[in-house]
């Protein structure tokens, strides 16, 4: 099987799962391909690079049909059956220059049949999915980096050590060759009539915002919960919790802090929307620098690493967390380093702040800005009240400051974000770094 | 089985950024005085945010430390006070997690004079290991070979009264130099590189390699043997042990050097050599005021294989070698960089970065300038990104070689243990001991030389021309700028630097790219677009502007 540089790069590119739309691509080139299924037509998985005119490069898995002459690279429903089959065999399949295997997970109900039925849904920043019988879904990354996929390790140490509220894992599969190693796709179970906690909070903000505040608060115990779980296994050096080393807090102020200086070297002097912080780069330096001085930072453990509402689901009684992934744009090795479970948590916090910013309040009813204040009391207060306080900073007030250096890097990272992507909400971010600057950041 | 965390990538060294660490002066994870392993592993976090590729450990095999440890007892354990085989490979899996690669000093040419091959050596003339270092019953064999040591060591030959003849050492007495005539010496280092290489290290800096075999009549360096032997080495990591790279410290010229990078073409000897007489002209060029040394070094440096890369620094653990440069030159160094004569050894400048350069920061700055627009990979010396100084009162090298100043606390933040038990004594003079000079407080200054390291690192990651593009000087009338184009695929970077202590203004012929935009990298703001007629630029003193030609907006 050979491939038209061209169409190569056309396809590609057409993707939403193309991380890289800006760049000027040099080289597309085939680096591996593994034939699933022989019949017609023919099923294969294709291991490509992106080179870009920097020198720099990408990986990507895609998935084709070769029909006769006719090569169509688009998400098969064939293909996927034949990665299903392939999971339950336990398949090793060759390529040219490697091989790819297949494993399950013992007992993992999806995988004692074939599946009946099968649909691909809308694809994500870096995979797309394809669900199998409404009971597990297969996701199928699609930029792909050497290593394992936090993803999979994550899950796999959650499903082992029986944490109820994420999928439990079913299966994977991963290519092994000469010139890299990594995880193709992963099986889990599919979480049927889920509603997706971001929708979930559009929703009820309108309908019933104090039905919605407790679950929040039931949010806050899962969180605690999750955290206890990825901190509970000495054995496992992957996941064992450290005593970060005297330099963590000055290393994440630094990185931060950079990150301040960037942003607002870039604000422009006109946008009405970034009155309230403009010039004022140098004081949320000075905030970051007061709320920096805290004693030990607690411990450091595995994270979810990209937590938000809409990595959350409510599952008719209860929550589920999903995508374990972290954050997409970052290498597996920071995405894998330990942190402050409190990194979480603020990722949750200003997840609040878009949804009070994005959701219709009943008329006569609390502000947004209420709202979102209550939000975050019923999650802290849940999320306090079960996570092993051991692996936080000592004292509420440290814990606090931390929690605020966390929050403020990512609403940097926001108005940053936003300013390229959606300028109309700027706002949100805007609003937080404000309300972060605002609150007395001394020790007491 | 460890992880593999790396894409297959032959040719990583050349656009990675190096850094030299001193185990013993790193940080001490178990409180006995001396760094070692588990504290290495305690600050690969640091390491990580500083945007380091690739480690080189100094010597980390077990050693009675009379030459820094590059006098080996053992090749295939660590030596105790660093810990262990396991915390070894633990360190290397810990490293590559964090996309981090490691590579270790490994010394070819010698060996202690206490490890035990050379025991049995010296005991026995006729036992199975008479044969593996270099005898003689006279000291008259090899006359044309200088005497490196020159300040310890009256000649290349010692009398061993245990065997009754002299041994040859290149080096100090006590480092016998090895006898690569012996084909089980060739097989014996090979089985040295296959055991670190299964046990997942990424290469080797491979220490003194010139010096491998000796013949009357010549200077006993840069032998056509000793080349084939570094082939063999080669073709055996190639066959085996892929991504790996082999580092040759080869303190030569560069045209002698590019030898040990192998054939033009296929590049089969060495994957990087260090590129020593450029280091001390970069000193020269700052204090002089003029760019003439820097550009008629890299005039005088030959084509190297597509495959190959030049290793850059601006200090290492050893003196600021004098070597490479004429008489001329080298008392011109002397006198200005190393007054007080505690400074000097052998022929070089005990002393580091920051001292050399009366802790300057334009100089500083502009010396890593113009260190990371060469093509080359350069290499820190662990300490210097926070401007740490030296101790000329220290014997031989130990000046450089004081514990890494972490934090203000006690012993700087290097070690729990007593003040008395400490390896060495951290730095306390009021402008570079630690209270003054560490990283707790540089990370938390915005403007500190540390937080300005790690910008510049990110800097030139985000850009591989700096790694693999090709060099073109661009000479102009202001004998105090240094400028270059430096140019790979479509990415095409101008580089000018003011060696000067005073503002310059420069005419740039830039009319092969008129209509580009040149767009200063730091804070991304856009100059006027490159005419047909000379390009004037004004520079601060010792300042320094790096652009990206862009195409104008259309």
């Amino acid at each position: 099987m050979s491939f038209d540089e061209r169409v190569l790069i056309e396809h590609v590119m057409r993707q939403r799962w193309y991380g890289a739309k800006s760049r000027g691509v040099a080289h597309a080139q085939l680096l591996d391909s593994v034939v699933v299924s022989n019949a017609e037509p023919q099923l294969a998985l294709a291991l490509v690079e992106m080179r870009y005119d920097t020198g720099a490069h990408d990986l990507y898995q895609l998935l084709y049909a070769l029909r006769g002459d006719e090569l169509d690279i688009d998400d098969d429903v064939g293909l996927a059956r034949e990665l299903v089959r392939a999971l339950r065999a336990g398949a090793t399949l060759p390529g040219v220059e490697g091989t790819v295997e297949f494993h399950s997970v013992a007992g993992f109900a999806g995988l004692d049949r074939d599946p009946a039925e099968v649909r691909w849904i809308g694809a994500e920043q870096s995979n797309t999915s394809v669900v199998l019988d409404e009971d597990s879904i297969l996701k199928v990354f699609r930029r792909l980096e050497p290593g394992v996929n936090p993803e999979l390790e994550v899950l796999g140490f959650l499903t082992e050590h029986g944490f109820a509220n994420s999928p439990a894992l079913g299966g994977w599969y991963a290519y092994t060759g000469g010139l890299f190693v990594a995880t193709l796709g992963i099986l889990q179970t599919f979480v049927r009539d889920g509603l997706d906690g971001w929708e979930l909070a559009l929703d009820e903000i309108a309908a019933a915002p104090d039905r919605f505040l407790s679950r929040l608060h039931r949010l806050g115990e899962v969180t605690g919960e999750m955290h206890n779980v990825l901190a509970s296994d000495a054995s496992d050096p992957a996941f064992a919790v450290e005593t970060p080393s005297v330099e963590t807090l000055g290393l994440l102020t630094a990185t931060v802090d950079e990150e301040v200086e960037r942003a607002f070297l870039e604000l422009s002097d006109d946008d009405e929307a970034l009155a309230p912080i403009a010039g004022r780069g140098e004081d949320v330096r000075e905030q970051l620098r007061l709320l920096s001085h805290g004693g030990p930072a607690g411990k450091v453990i595995r994270t979810h690493g990209d937590y938000h509402l809409g990595q959350t689901m409510w599952a008719g009684d209860d929550w589920v967390i999903l995508d374990f992934e972290g954050e997409p744009l970052r290498t597996f090795a920071e995405r894998r380093r330990k942190r402050s479970p409190l990194r979480d948590v603020a990722g949750m916090l200003r997840s609040f702040a878009y949804a009070a910013s994005a959701a219709s309040f009943l008329p006569g009813a609390e502000s947004a800005e209420e709202w979102e204040a209550r939000a975050r009391g019923q999650f802290l207060d849940g999320y306090f009240g079960t996570v092993d306080p051991s692996l936080l900073p000592t004292g509420s007030a440290a814990a606090e400051r931390l929690l605020s250096v966390f929050e403020l890097e990512k609403a940097v990272y926001e108005l940053r974000y936003e300013l390229d992507n959606r300028p109309d909400w700027v706002r949100i971010p805007v609003a937080g770094i404000l309300r972060l600057m605002e609150q007395p950041a001394a020790a007491p | 089985m460890p992880h593999r965390w790396f894409e297959r990538e032959p040719l990583w060294f050349k656009r990675a950024v190096f850094y030299e660490i001193h185990i013993r002066g790193f940080f001490d994870g178990n409180a006995d005085g001396a760094g070692d392993f588990r504290g290495l592993i305690e600050k690969l976090d640091y390491l990580q945010w500083l945007g380091v590729d690739c480690v080189w450990l100094l010597p980390m095999y077990p050693s009675p430390l009379r030459d820094g440890g590059y006098d080996i007892s053992d090749f295939l354990s660590i030596h105790q006070d660093y810990g262990t085989v396991a915390d070894f490979t633990e360190f290397v899996e810990q490293a590559h997690q964090r996309g981090i690669r490691v590579i270790a000093d490994l010394v070819m040419n010698h060996t202690s004079s206490e490890h035990p091959w050379f025991q049995e050596s010296r005991a026995n003339r006729n036992g199975p290991k008479a044969d593996w270092y270099v005898w003689s019953d006279t000291d008259e064999p090899y006359r044309d070979a200088r005497v490196i040591f020159v300040d310890s060591e009256p000649s290349n030959w010692s009398f061993d009264a245990v065997r009754g003849q002299y041994y040859w050492h290149r080096f100090f007495h006590h480092q016998p130099d090895l006898n690569y005539e012996n084909p089980e010496v060739q097989e014996a280092m090979l089985d040295v590189l296959r055991f670190w290489l299964d046990l997942g290290i990424d290469g080797f800096r491979l220490d003194a390699v010139p010096y491998l075999y000796e013949e009357d009549g010549s200077n006993c360096e840069n032998l056509p043997r000793t080349h084939e032997y570094l082939k063999r080495v080669r073709a055996e990591v190639d066959a085996h042990y892929p991504d790996r790279v082999l580092l040759a410290e080869a303190n030569q010229w560069p045209e002698d050097v590019v030898a040990y990078l192998g054939d033009a073409e296929s590049g089969d000897e060495c994957h990087m050599a260090f590129h020593f007489p450029l280091m001390p002209r970069m000193f020269v060029a700052v204090r002089r005021e003029d760019a003439a040394p820097l550009y008629e070094i890299l005039e005088r440096t030959p084509a190297i294989p597509e495959n190959a890369q030049w290793g850059l620094f601006l200090r290492n653990h050893d003196e600021l070698t004098l070597e490479m440069v004429t008489d001329e030159e080298r008392d011109y160094m002397y006198d200005e960089y190393a007054k007080d004569p505690r400074m000097r050894i052998n022929l070089g400048i005990r002393r580091r970065l920051a001292p050399l350069l009366d802790n300057g920061r334009d100089e500083i700055e502009l010396m890593h300038a113009i260190l990371f627009s060469l093509p080359g990979s350069p290499v820190l010396y662990y300490g210097d990104e926070i401007g740490m100084g030296d101790n000329v009162y220290l014997g031989d090298r130990d000046g450089v070689r004081t514990p890494m100043q972490w934090t203000s606390d006690r012993n700087g933040g290097f070690s729990h243990a007593d003040w008395a038990q400490l390896y060495l004594q951290p730095l306390m003079d009021p402008v570079y001991g630690y209270q003054a000079v560490n990283v707790e407080a540089q990370l938390r200054t915005p403007t500190s030389l540390l937080r300005w390291i790690a910008r510049f690192i990110a800097l030139r990651k985000e850009h591989p021309v700096f790694g693999l593009g090709s060099y073109e000087p661009l000479r102009s009338d202001n004998s105090r700028i240094f400028a270059h184009i430096r140019r790979w695929e479509e990415d095409v970077i101008l580089c000018v630097h003011n060696v000067a202590r005073s503002a310059q203004a420069v005419q740039l012929d830039l009319s092969a790219h008129a209509g580009m935009v040149p767009e200063e990298m730091f804070g991304r703001t856009r100059f006027p677009a490159v005419g047909e007629l000379p390009y004037l630029l004004t520079l601060a003193p010792r300042g320094f502007f790096w652009f990206q030609l862009r195409r104008a907006d259309p």
